[in-house]
């Protein structure tokens, strides 16, 4: 049990600046998870935290102590890598064992804890399998018992659940959270699954290219995003964009208008602005009330239906001629989802509607929000 | 040239499948044979090969026991194949005639103790070498190299009157303070000699050991040397296997300074080399005996190598680990 900071902290790689001026505060007992795009600098964040780098600028606190010269053995860390790295010539339970044997713990009270940390993963009879024999899930899971045996102040985790099937990463994402209630240790988590990022954090601290865009609890980032970035990067399928200004009376793209007065939100009249849609939040017209406060109704057809079981991606097409680019979604396109009942097809006109309660603003020029609805 | 010229009359005489019965030498038709059927000559050329290797790699090793067993007065018998009689005495005279044995414990030791220094610091080296960053690596990479190709007798004056000097500090723990006559004075020049070899080994060993299981160790609880022992050595085995083995053999075998370090007598640390040549007598030279003390000396080499050799054939051929 420790709380962790980061206090100003830089790390570059030669000229790559792989972390720059990083501020995060990480409370006691806490779950924090670091999301982002690959190569932004999580895992080099986590080599920080437990001393496996040397920030070359700043420090870092663990339990108020400054553990910045401290080598990792005395940081009272775990961590679980992000390539799994279990010693290939140990057996499992010398792998999971080994912390603790070089702490010289006594034999019993190491077989009680490797058993419940082979419990807790459900690794129970492969105690003497070798780290080659087993599986990719198989490895990770032991990963995970070792760094839970040794019940350390701070867990670092980069990836752990990336290589289990869809069932047993639920059922570990249950037992990390339960291992953290019962522990009330500060973990700090690493995943590219917005569903972990979601559903175990207390706060979700988003990062691009190095830099701390967002610290908040999951909801927040995803209801009143910062800044661009943390709109288009929480959420999944992400935000629908459109790129436009701020005029005297509202806001006006190509695709899209919306009326509403610009001083009571704090815009300014003829800057550069992006308005955000959630694919959540757009409703075909028969729906309407089930938006808190629906805009105008916005006239397009059907260009691509992606059925994916419990919904269906469906991507509009504003007006007739609007260029589809291969990657990601144009100006012209509007993503929602639909109920897979919907009784709906490829090239079928709509009428669609979306809350306004829940539409995001944007400075197109500093990226920062400027208002998280405009009803 | 056009689609109506005829072929290359080669191409033609290749298609024929008989040989045209040509007047040849026996070379020539066995030439002939061979470019026609190429695997036969591959074969024969491995045969040909692999036995002038056996012959001549252990012809020298079996003329050697035809002469231990030989009695020391038939010596100008022995044949190219045939012992010059049996006497297989010669195999417990050299114990009773000598101390062979306390010749060989004296190069077991010196070859051991130079195989544990040297394997302890071309870790350490190899660890530097081979997985830190650091500026000015590669020319003291090639400093430490460079030493190696010394030639050993190029250090001899100087070490020699080193080791001759009484130093005060070490005379509580050798008997008249300095190092002639003692194991180190064999094992200092040969371990710094052989010292480079080992650490270019382990260097190319530890450096494919990923970055990611250092880490876990440290993470879990080791420092960075701890690290080392406990996991990079471990699975580097094949290299310190094959680098522990190369030096042992070579500092076994090893002649310049086993032969000047110490005055000869085996309770001098005098090596196995000297218990070899001391069957040299001032009348007369005892052949047999010198042969069997050979075939006696090779023998813990040869067991070192038949137990370590999977290892060793690894450690040369790969060099290479699995992540
Ligand atoms: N040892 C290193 N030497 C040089 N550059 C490095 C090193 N480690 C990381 N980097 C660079 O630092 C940046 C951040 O890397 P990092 O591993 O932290 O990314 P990440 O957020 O963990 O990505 P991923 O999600 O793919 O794991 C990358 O651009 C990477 O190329
Ligand atoms: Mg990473």
């Amino acid at each position: 049990m420790a709380s962790v900071t980061l206090d100003n902290v830089t790390k570059a790689y030669g000229d790559e600046i792989a972390v720059e001026d990083m501020n995060l505060e990480i409370r006691d007992g806490e779950f924090l998870t670091l999301v982002g795009p690959s190569g932004c600098g999580k895992s080099t964040t986590m080599e920080t935290i437990a001393g496996l780098t040397q920030p070359t600028e700043g420090s870092v606190y663990i339990g108020g102590r400054d553990v910045t010269d401290l080598p990792p053995k005395d940081r009272g860390i775990a961590m679980v890598f992000q390539n799994i790295a279990l010693f290939p010539h140990m057996d499992v339970y010398d792998n999971i064992s080994f912390g603790l044997r070089l702490r010289k713990y006594d034999q019993e009270e190491i077989e009680k804890r490797v058993d419940r940390a082979a419990e807790i993963v459900q690794l129970g009879g492969m105690m003497d399998r070798m780290p080659e024999e087993m599986s990719g899930g198989q490895r990770q899971r032991v990963a995970i018992a070792r760094a839970i045996v040794r019940q350390p102040d701070v867990f670092l985790m980069d990836e752990p659940l990336a290589n289990l099937d869809a069932e047993l990463r639920i059922h570990m994402r249950t037992q990390l959270q339960r291992l953290h209630r019962e522990l009330d240790t500060t973990i700090i988590y690493v995943t590219h699954d917005q569903a972990q990022a979601m559903t175990m954090s207390d706060r979700v601290a988003v990062i691009d290219n190095g830099h701390l865009q967002q610290v908040d609890p999951p909801l927040t980032c995803y209801n009143a995003p910062d800044n661009l970035f943390v709109a288009s990067f929480i959420g999944s399928p992400a935000m629908n964009f459109f790129h436009g200004a701020v005029t005297d009376d509202g806001f006006g793209s190509e695709f899209m208008n919306l009326g509403f007065d610009p001083e009571e939100i704090g815009a300014t009249p003829g800057k550069d602005a992006t308005l955000g849609i959630r694919p959540e939040d757009v409703y075909l017209k028969r729906d309407r009330e089930e938006a808190t406060v629906p805009s105008e109704t916005i006239k397009a057809h059907v260009d691509v239906l992606e059925p994916m079981g419990d919904e269906v991606f469906t991507y509009l097409l504003l007006e007739e001629d609007v260029e589809t680019s291969a990657e990601g979604r144009g100006e012209g396109q509007l993503l929602l989802s639909l109920d897979p009942q919907t009784d709906i097809e490829e090239g079928q006109k709509v009428e669609v509607v979306f809350d306004r309660h829940e539409a995001h603003l944007f400075d197109s020029a500093s990226e920062e929000a400027i208002a998280h609805s405009l009803a | 040239m056009s689609d109506a010229e005829p072929e290359h009359p080669d191409l033609a005489a290749q298609e024929r499948s008989e040989e045209p019965e040509l007047d040849r030498g026996v070379v020539e038709a066995w030439a002939a044979k061979m470019i026609s059927n190429p695997d036969r000559a591959y074969k024969s050329l491995f045969y040909i090969a692999t036995i002038f290797f056996l012959l001549t790699t252990l012809y020298p090793f079996f003329w050697l026991l035809m002469v231990a067993i030989t009695p020391s007065g038939s010596l100008n018998d022995v044949g190219v194949l045939t012992p010059g009689g049996f006497n297989p005495e010669a195999f417990i005279d050299i114990f009773q005639l000598l101390p062979f044995h306390r010749f060989m414990f004296n190069s077991f030791l010196i070859a051991t103790v130079s195989t544990v220094l040297v394997l302890f610091v071309a870790s350490l080296a190899g660890y530097v070498f081979g997985r830190l960053r650091f500026r000015g690596k590669t020319p003291l990479l090639l400093t430490v190299l460079v030493v190696s190709f010394f030639p050993p007798a190029a250090f001899f004056v100087p070490l020699n009157r080193l080791f001759n000097r009484n130093v005060d500090v070490l005379r509580p723990l050798l008997a008249d303070g300095s190092l002639f006559n003692t194991p180190f004075a064999i094992v200092i020049p040969v371990s710094a000699l052989y010292l480079p070899l080992s650490i270019f080994i382990l260097m190319t060993f530890y450096a494919q050991i990923p970055d990611g299981l250092e880490d876990a160790a440290r993470v879990e609880g080791t420092t960075r040397l701890g690290a080392l022992f406990r996991v990079i050595v471990p699975l580097s085995a094949p290299g310190v296997a094959t680098a522990g083995v190369l030096t042992f053999i070579t500092v076994y075998n090893e002649y310049f300074f086993s032969s000047l370090m110490t005055d000869g007598r085996p309770e001098m640390w005098a090596p196995m080399l000297e218990g070899v040549l001391a069957f040299r007598g001032q009348y007369e030279i005892l052949f047999n005996l010198m042969a069997a003390a050979s075939i006696v000396a090779v023998l813990p080499v040869a067991i070192l190598v038949i137990v370590a050799q999977e290892k060793i054939v690894s450690g040369l051929t790969s060099g290479a680990l699995k992540e």
